[in-house]
């Protein structure tokens, strides 16, 4: 919803309001209402007389790989679209880029709708599929990027302006005449970026930008991420299944499954809904049995070792107060260290992803 | 539609292609290579043949014969054929090319003739066997001979005079030009393989540029591009076309230089001038060939790219285009067999047209009727084929085949 001014009754007596008004929020640069994409696969019978009927006489059924999606995301955002394989993540992020035409729903992106006025629109955006590459495989690296110059209409000027800030930035210019094909993964994604980047877009869509990055190269590319939305105000929405990338980059997650979004929300929001088990990490002075330790285990505790001296409690903070259990440790062995963590993000992703937790507020 | 956003496409897709080595190898070293091979290869092979059948003496039953000593004389006295006694198997002893004929003569011969009761020799020989040919016009010749021989001593012991027996000759004179001779001989064979060079050409980068595109998953990233699909789905196209044409001219060059070379080679081999072949053709032709040419080549390119598009990967693309290359022979190879004429029902079929029309042009002459019919139709092929693909480019259920 967009709000021009002239819909407010500005009472000059309320200082505060007129203010309000001023500071109005510019409208979401991306906004998804019940956008749905289905798709007819037909349906393989099995063995050799099953592969003969095939051929001749084939039952379609409709899927909705995204079904009546709605979200919206503004300026400077950097949000997280998370989802198990096959949740309908890439066709999103298709129908978003404009390669793929909705079945029903609504998509703005940038003032334009995607998919009717894909020329202009692309123009606005930078697109980087993690596994795929948009340069060209033979071709040394500079040659994609002056025919990318040339699509999208870069000036000279603008152009080397850039390209001396990605060397800088990305330090791509050690292989600019090398055929992408020589490249390595992490220098391609970071070419690709480049080139995503080239015509300045406001909006940058990710799939999986580290899928199959060393952990220096991630490193490299959410440092030039957070670069590039903290100095160019760039809206980011990036899919990935590292959550690494998540809790580096993103304050806000969209989680879809089976074409629906099930969460939206700041991920600290995400953790104290889910955060059902906490654990305690504690190494004791001296060695002991842990048959004692036994006596901890119980409704909604568990215990394991980790090595000698070393042990895991685990414990759902619905069921047991973390500071009982802290006393009692304490009260009965020598502790030397303890330390209380949280769950890892990947089990409440898993838990979401396996239908267990559910993300309806209580 | 943006010529220059096609441009652009183009040469990406030029400069991709002329650095992946298959397309080179597909587009270049085949084309050139192939030719000199088949004609350096098959010309050398078949003038070594047809010399060594010429330099065998045949060997030849004579079946009967015992009661007709000088007609066993004229027969063994020919230095070109061996003629050994018949043993009873002689059919098959020929069907198994242990022996090149048999001569079969009726019982009394020599006296029959004598009397002139036109008594008949069979001469069993092996169709199909250049060897076995080859004796057995060796034996018709000697034994007209010896019937010119023995009539003219029958009609002198008549008191006539002896050219009686022959009242007159003959002789045969070529009138065609060399060209036609080629053209006839080789005229079929020429747009043939230039026609199947053209689609093989253009076979591998049509399959790189849709199903390879696909596969590698680079599709998706040029399609966020500024870029019309139809402005991409030509530059593409204009790419095929190339590799198709480049194929198709190297073909034309190379095959006229190995002509030449095969030419020098035969002669040499070939001393009998009657079996050498005139290999002499004009560079006008083979101008004419190519301007011909061009439409089914951007026919095929632009079928290839449509068919191509469908897959969904490399190896699917394979699957579907190879029986296209039969589809492509079969014209061809029917504009070979004899009787096939260029008419108003064959100028309208593709492909076969094309082999037609290229053959007349090989051969010297010009039906610009049917040129003119055959170019425009095959014009109008393309474009239909041209709007396919561009249409299919424009559906998602193609590009994104499930």
């Amino acid at each position: 919803m967009v709000h021009s001014p002239a819909q407010f009754p500005v009472k000059i007596e309320f200082q505060f309001m007129s203010e309000a008004i001023v500071s109005t929020p510019p409208p979401p640069i991306i906004e998804v209402d019940e956008l749905s994409k289905h798709s007819r696969t037909f349906h393989r019978r099995e063995g050799i007389w099953g592969g003969l009927q095939n051929l001749f006489y084939r039952e379609y059924k409709t899927v909705a790989a995204v079904d009546r999606v709605s979200f919206t995301i503004n300026r400077g955002e950097m949000v997280g679209y998370i989802g198990p394989n096959g949740a309908g993540k890439s066709t999103s992020i298709k129908m978003l880029t404009g390669i793929l035409v909705p079945t029903s729903g609504k998509a703005l992106v940038n003032g334009y709708i995607p998919y009717k006025q894909r020329r202009q629109y692309v123009r606005t955006i930078g697109v980087v599929f993690g596994q795929r590459t948009q340069l060209w495989w033979d071709i040394a690296v500079i040659e994609s990027f002056k025919l990318l110059r040339r699509i999208y209409d870069v000036s000279q000027r603008d152009f080397d302006a850039r390209m001396e800030q990605f060397n800088h930035v990305l330090g791509i210019s050690d292989f600019l005449y090398t055929p992408v094909r020589k490249l390595s993964l992490g220098e391609r994604m970071r070419c690709d970026l480049a080139a995503a980047l080239l015509h300045n877009p406001p909006l940058l869509f990710l799939d999986e930008p580290t899928i199959g990055l060393d952990v220096v190269a991630k490193h490299h590319i959410r440092e030039f991420l957070r670069t590039v939305n903290r100095e160019y105000q760039t809206t980011v929405l990036l899919t990935t299944h590292d959550l690494d990338d998540i809790e580096e980059l993103c304050k806000r997650i969209l989680i879809i499954d089976h074409g629906k979004v099930l969460f939206d929300g700041p991920l600290e929001v995400l953790k104290s809904r889910l955060l059902r088990t906490k654990h305690i990490k504690f190494a004791v002075k001296q060695q002991i049995d842990s048959d004692t330790l036994r006596l901890f285990a119980g409704d909604g505790v568990s215990v394991d070792q980790v090595d000698e001296v070393t042990f895991r409690l685990r414990f759902d903070r619905t069921k047991v107060s973390g500071a009982d259990l802290i006393r009692k440790l304490l009260a009965e062995h020598d502790v030397r260290d303890l330390l209380i963590e949280d769950e890892p993000i990947e089990e409440i992703i898993k838990r979401i992803y396996a239908g267990e937790a559910s993300l309806v507020a209580d | 539609m943006s010529l220059r956003n096609i441009g652009v496409v183009y040469r990406k897709e030029l400069k991709d292609s002329l650095r992946d080595r298959r397309t080179v190898i597909s587009m270049v070293v085949v084309p050139i290579l192939l030719f000199p091979a088949l004609t350096m290869g098959m010309g050398y092979l078949g003038a070594k043949m047809m010399t060594e059948a010429k330099q065998e003496v045949p060997e030849v039953m004579v079946v009967g014969g015992n009661d007709s000593p000088r007609l066993m004389e004229a027969l063994k006295s020919n230095k070109k054929i061996n003629a050994v006694p018949a043993s009873d198997d002689y059919i098959a002893q020929i069907s198994n090319k242990k022996v090149r004929a048999a001569v079969i003569i009726p019982a009394n011969f020599d006296a029959a003739a004598e009397r002139g009761e036109g008594k008949t020799i069979v001469i069993d020989y092996y169709e199909g066997e250049v060897k076995s040919q080859l004796a057995e016009k060796t034996i018709e010749d000697s034994l007209t001979d010896y019937r010119e021989k023995l009539a003219r001593q029958l009609v002198a012991a008549r008191g006539v005079p002896g050219q009686l027996a022959k009242p007159f000759e003959t002789d045969d004179e070529n009138v065609a030009p060399p060209e036609k001779v080629a053209g006839s001989s080789l005229g079929g064979l020429i747009p043939y393989f230039v026609i199947i060079l053209a689609l093989t050409g253009a076979m591998y980068p049509a399959m790189d540029l849709t199903a390879g595109e696909k596969e590698r998953g680079t599709m998706e990233t040029i399609l966020t591009s500024p870029v019309a699909r139809t402005d991409l789905v030509l530059g593409k196209f204009f790419m095929v076309l190339t590799a198709s044409m480049a194929t198709a001219i190297l073909s034309l060059s190379s095959m006229g230089v190995s002509f030449l070379f095969a030419k020098n080679t035969l002669d040499r081999l070939l001393s009998d001038e009657a079996h050498g072949v005139h290999f002499s053709i004009d560079p006008s032709a083979v101008l004419a060939v190519f301007v011909m040419i061009l439409p089914l080549s951007v026919l095929f390119s632009a079928v290839l790219l449509a068919i191509a598009l469908f897959a969904k990967s490399f190896r699917e693309a394979q699957t579907y285009l190879s029986p296209l290359t039969i589809i492509v022979i079969m014209p061809a190879i029917i504009a070979l067999l004899p009787g096939i004429e260029l008419n108003s029902r064959t100028a309208l079929i593709p492909i076969l047209s094309t082999t037609l029309v290229c053959k007349e042009l090989v051969g010297g002459s010009h039906p610009w009727g049917f040129i003119t019919l055959i170019f425009f139709a095959s014009c109008l092929y393309a474009s239909i084929a041209i709007g396919v693909a561009v249409s299919l480019f424009n559906r998602e259920s193609v590009l994104f085949r499930a």
